[in-house]
């Protein structure tokens, strides 16, 4: 065995994550601060990381979801639908602003215990299921919002997008703390060996006795309370419930997985992985605004850079088996 | 290892040179810049804007950054945009937001800076802003409301005061302040002005061709005697035109749009749409430009510029004697 698949043994071992995607990190990251003399400062990085926080634990749940061998197309709309549940509660029902923070979490995971239903009992396949979802939630949050953002949160709600204790933005901190708790649940637990397990054979799974429709049923659930969070974060950040928030999202939080070497048909999954997936996309993104190059291109070099991610995932893989 | 390495260095020089031509043509400023941030440019209007703010911009002899959100939905990117922008530490923020909160946050950040902050198009709405305490140097756009009266005084003109008969009003998205104003000033002059031609429906077209195509064909059939049609925009507009053509009632019903884009320029001109009322969004984009110099020099600009709108039609695109023609793009 050479040194370096030593080391990336190692690193998958204790990280879970491949080094590839940090060295395009570290390289990309290189190239803006060479490119633009904005690009590294401290608020620059905080923008950065601010930026990423919605999509980022929107990209948390693709990873579970994804993981475990299943796919949830409903991320953005179930955040929109969150979102604007929120901001019902708060400003329309003037409910005190912690009920309002549940009603988001639990708008949302209702939304994906749904989809969880749906796949394990009624044998949908994922893909339509959630297809059907991102259209049923995008719909809800129109009848409940009559088509227009509820503005006005009250101020303690709007400290959780735009409070900055320590200058830290809330939102940073909380996709931190989101990110960590992800990671040890995937990595260092029974349920998280069980997650992975059931992407990688669920006639495995289910012959060594994990209970695969119940555990199907938490997965979903659980990224739609995620969702449910994203969608807490971007109508705090913005102040308002925007019925439109999260079109497209879901394809940014997979692509963000993807990058990250989750596979794509299940069984292997990072949390850490998917941080920096979801980072090159935000450096990528805020580099070429700073270079003042059009939105056109920047969709382009991210289209780019997913297919370049998988291309290198797929190499080292079959090297690795071919030794 | 020895042959990995190699590969590593391949994929982030390969990477490099992408960044470095992508970089290739974007100007570094080192100095003051007045910064630009726009809806979509995936939008005529918007297109229009852009090369007004340019004109502008080139006229006045200042630099600009100019940035576009996705789409017209993308409110949370069009966010980060914004604050990303700050970084270049412009001047001034010449903005149109997606809608009047998602740049909230960023303008507050923007106002602390001293980065003076110009409301394109009047997206922001100043009740809002007054309870961030967020002070706008001014507000610029089209009055819609202006709009949509000079879209009834045509029809009235054309048709005259004692016309009657059915009228089809179709809205934008629902919800929204443009399309909502747009309608609104046309019901409101049309009841003045000729209380004879009756509004049967005003239904949401959500600024959807194809929607406002679907509309007008069922209330051809609800009304065939129908004499108008006003459309919130010009593709609603323009899908409307077809719908009543296919229904062989096109010298019939008079359709009017609202922008000029250069589609409905090119309809009136091969006399299917009859008028559409030009909004000439370059112009904005130019006297935002202007208006900002003159604000940053300390000279007084008024707190709202309401940039005047033209009604076309192919008597007046014929004649080409209009000076503010030019402006339309």
């Amino acid at each position: 065995m050479s040194f370096w698949s030593r080391v990336q043994r190692a690193s998958v071992e204790r990280l879970h994550i491949r080094l590839e995607s940090l060295l395009v990190l570290v390289a990309l990251s290189a190239v803006m601060a060479v490119l633009s003399p904005y690009f590294l400062s401290l608020s620059n990085f905080l923008n950065i990381l601010l930026a990423t926080s919605t999509i980022g634990v929107l990209a948390i749940a693709a990873t579970f979801v994804i993981g475990s061998g299943g796919l949830d197309l409903s991320l953005g709309s179930v955040m929109g639908l969150s979102g604007v549940a929120g901001a019902f509660v708060a400003v329309n029902l003037s409910w005190w602003s912690p009920l309002a923070v549940l009603a988001c979490i639990l708008a949302g995971g209702i939304a994906g215990y749904i989809n969880g239903q749906l796949v394990t009992r009624a044998f949908v396949p994922a893909f339509i299921v959630t297809l059907g979802m991102l259209g049923l939630a995008r719909g809800l949050a129109l009848v409940i919002s009559q088509g227009r953002a509820i503005y006005g949160l009250p101020p303690e709600i709007v400290y959780i997008g735009q409070g900055r204790p320590f200058g830290v933005p809330m939102p940073v901190i909380l996709l931190v703390l989101t990110a960590v708790v992800a990671h040890c649940l995937l990595a260092y637990t029974r349920f998280g060996r069980h997650t992975l397990a059931l992407g990688d054979s669920e006639g495995a799974a289910r012959a060594a006795g994990i209970r695969v429709e119940h555990h199907r049923r938490i997965i979903y659930t659980l990224s739609g309370a995620l969702a449910g969070l994203a969608g807490l974060l971007f109508t705090a950040r913005v102040n308002a419930g925007d019925p439109t928030a999260g079109i497209n999202y879901e394809l940014t939080a997979i692509t963000a997985a993807i990058i990250g070497g989750t596979n794509l048909f299940g069984g292997r999954a990072s949390i850490l992985g998917t941080m920096i997936g979801a980072l090159i996309m935000g450096v990528l993104q805020n580099g070429l605004t700073l270079l003042a190059v059009q939105s056109y291109y920047q969709q382009m070099a991210i289209g780019a850079v997913l297919i370049l991610a998988v291309f290198i995932d797929q190499y080292q893989v079959r090297k690795e088996s071919r030794v | 290892m020895t042959s990995f390495i190699p590969k590593i260095n391949r994929f982030t020089l390969a990477f490099s040179v992408a960044m470095a031509l992508c970089a290739a043509n974007s100007a570094r400023a080192d100095d003051a810049e007045y910064g630009v941030l726009m809806k979509t440019l995936a939008n005529p209007f918007w297109g229009a804007m852009s090369q007004g703010v340019e004109a502008g911009a080139k006229g006045a002899g200042v630099k600009i950054f100019e940035q576009a959100a996705e789409s017209d939905q993308a409110a949370e990117p069009q966010l980060n945009l914004c604050n990303t922008m700050l970084e270049r530490k412009p001047a001034a923020m010449i903005t149109a937001a997606i809608n009047s909160t998602n740049l909230l946050p960023c303008l507050k950040v923007a106002q602390e800076a001293g980065v003076k902050i110009v409301d394109l198009d009047n997206n922001l709405d100043q009740a809002v802003l007054d309870k961030e305490g967020i002070k706008v140097t001014f507000h610029i756009g089209s009055d819609n409301n202006a709009a949509g009266a000079q879209g009834a005084e045509y029809l009235v003109s054309k048709l005259g005061k004692d016309a009657k008969g059915p009228v089809l009003v179709i809205e934008g998205l629902s919800g929204n302040i443009t399309g909502e104003k747009r309608a609104k000033g046309f019901a409101d002059k049309l009841k003045e002005l000729a209380p004879g031609l009756e509004i049967v429906a005003s239904l949401p077209g959500d600024w959807d061709r194809g929607k406002a195509a679907s509309i007008a064909t069922d209330t051809l059939t609800a009304h065939p005697d129908l004499v108008a049609i006003f459309c919130a925009n010009d593709g609603m507009a323009l899908g409307a035109v077809e719908s009543v053509y296919a229904a062989g009632k096109g010298p019939q019903v008079t359709i009017i749009g609202v922008d000029g884009n250069s589609d409905a320029v090119k309809s009136i001109k091969e006399g299917r749409l009859n008028a559409s009322v030009a909004q000439l969004p370059y112009l904005v984009g130019k006297q935002a430009v202007e208006n900002v110099k003159k604000a940053l020099a300390g000279e007084k600009v008024e707190d709202s510029i309401a940039v005047p709108t033209l009604v076309l039609t192919k008597e007046v695109i014929d004649a080409g004697k209009e000076p503010m023609l030019e402006y339309v793009k």
